[in-house]
């Protein structure tokens, strides 16, 4: 139990992801708050649904009411993950306005409002030599590209330096800030990716294609929300009192590697 | 005269730099553990050397020193040994580790005297290989690590009389890439895929190289020191996965 009487909030709670890594702060004994746009299906999890919150992470009304409930409620926050996101499946000249200024909404301006609300919480949580833990959702994506994913890859990167600023400014408080940084995730997203109408599938097989993608890996599989979920516990949790302002890649070695010439 | 060592200059991209060189009015020395070749450039000097020796690279700092004062160091030679680490030899280690890092390592300490006293300026090849792997590749991948990290200590420690930097190539289309397309089961469909993964639209050519290494070495690269520039056609820019996939 290595979370045991802390308070996390979790954005995007109810994706796939979200759903994982609030299942297992509450195996670790942490009181969760899921926050997502709709409830979903609850979470069975061994311990318990997490409390969840409606939200738009990118409505400022919308955050500050969350915050003002933890507040009442928990009166802290030890632990806060930005998971919530949102992907385009387009290069730039097929991106519409909107849909580049929702991308940033959700992708960035969320992460921006969501620890700009919790960091007073996170302060309180931050006490007597205990540190509290921000963790944001980068991808490996922000470093290298795939193709017909402009907005997401530019939202990542923003991310990524955004939790480095985080971790210089709020360090001295006792709030450690880092950014895990996915590669293919096994998520409603990535299916939502095989088999939508953008970039993805374009009338493939989807057996194969996901055959194919697993065996550019050098672990030859995709990963799955529990093995983010593990990353997420250990970052929340106090061993990694001295982690900060890294960002760290989960891709099973997809960017380990250069591409390579199939001969 | 300004004297330009080019190491491993006998084909592919070191023979592009030395001719590059010469055309940007050094004069050249190149060098490898081979006699001179027909093809290398007349106006080009060479000696037989191998750097990775001290006694080599003493030599042939000595036959550039004859030509003029040493202005400019290209540390290109180097080989690769396709093998993990489990089935890389002694022998491997030595060849690899004595070629891309002591003979690097050999060449910067022969000429860093010379150019302390009157500076100068050292281009070293690296590799994309040196931040993220090739299969079967280790220890080239690893000594070309060494060479990025030894890029940036010898700018540190002997600046601001030299300048020094690495390339980081990509593909190159050398003999040996063109052997490697002619061995595989469907060579028009490796090249296919070959070009797909480079947003530029083709693989690059010596000269793209030496084209880098030239501006490196002039003084519209006054304040670049300690850097490492990828010349590879955007390829690592893009996700490793197969290109045309989605």
């Amino acid at each position: 139990m290595k979370l045991q009487g802390k308070t996390a909030l979790v954005t995007g709670g109810r994706g796939g992801i979200g759903r994982a890594i609030c299942a297992r702060f509450l195996a670790e004994g942490a009181r969760v708050y899921a926050a997502d746009l709709s409830e979903g299906g609850s979470l069975e999890a061994p311990g318990g649904d997490a409390e969840f919150v409606r939200l738009d992470v990118s409505r400022e009304d919308q955050v500050r009411e969350a915050m003002d409930r933890i507040t009442d409620e928990a009166g802290k926050l030890d632990i806060l993950v930005n998971a919530a996101g949102i992907e385009i499946e387009k290069t730039i000249e097929d991106t519409t306005l909107d849909e580049w200024n929702r991308s940033f909404a959700v992708n960035v301006t969320g992460t921006f409002l969501t620890s700009k609300y919790a960091l007073p919480l996170m302060r309180r949580a931050a006490t007597n030599g205990t540190t509290a833990s921000l963790i944001n959702f980068g991808s490996y994506d922000g470093f290298i590209a795939d193709p017909g994913l402009a907005a997401y890859c530019a939202t990542k990167g923003a991310v990524h330096a955004l939790t480095r600023a985080m971790a210089c400014d709020h360090g001295p408080e006792g709030i450690r800030v880092n950014a895990i940084c996915p590669g293919y995730i096994d998520t409603p997203m990535l299916q939502s990716f095989f088999t939508g109408d953008g970039s993805g599938g374009g009338g493939k097989d989807i057996g194969e294609l996901q055959q194919a993608v697993r065996d550019v890996h050098p672990m030859r599989s995709y990963g799955t929300p529990d093995d983010i979920a593990n990353l997420v516990n250990w970052l929340a949790s106090d061993e990694a009192r001295y982690a900060s302002g890294q960002l760290w890649v989960l891709d099973g070695g997809l960017s380990a590697q250069v591409q390579q010439m199939k001969l | 005269m300004s004297v330009a060592i080019v190491t491993g200059a006998g084909r592919g991209i070191g023979r592009a730099i030395a001719l590059r060189l010469v055309a940007d009015g050094y004069t050249v020395l190149g060098c490898g553990r081979s006699a001179r070749g027909d093809d290398f450039p007349k106006g080009a000097e060479w000696v037989q050397a191998s750097v990775a020796e001290t006694a080599g690279a003493e030599q042939i700092l000595i036959a550039a020193q004859t030509l003029g004062r040493v202005t400019l160091l290209v540390n290109n030679a180097g080989v690769q040994v396709e093998k993990t680490v489990a089935d890389s030899t002694d022998a491997d280690w030595d060849l690899v580790i004595g070629a891309n890092c002591r003979g690097v390592f050999n060449m910067c300490r022969a000429v860093l005297p010379g150019m302390e006293q009157s500076g100068g300026v050292i281009v070293n090849i690296g590799s994309i290989s040196a931040t993220a792997a090739d299969p079967s590749m280790a220890l080239y991948n690893a000594s070309k690590a060494f060479v990025h990290g030894l890029t940036r200590s010898i700018a540190v420690d002997h600046g601001p009389k030299v300048r020094c930097n690495a390339i980081a190539p990509g593909w190159i289309l050398t003999e040996m890439a063109d052997d490697a397309f002619a061995l595989a089961n469907d060579p028009e469909a490796a090249r296919r895929d070959a070009l797909a993964r480079h947003p530029v639209g083709r693989m690059g050519t010596p000269e793209d190289i030496a084209n880098m290494v030239s501006w490196l070495a002039s003084d519209q690269a006054a304040y670049v020191s300690g850097a490492t520039f990828t010349v590879d056609g955007g390829m690592t820019a893009a996700s490793p996965l197969n290109p045309g996939l989605f």
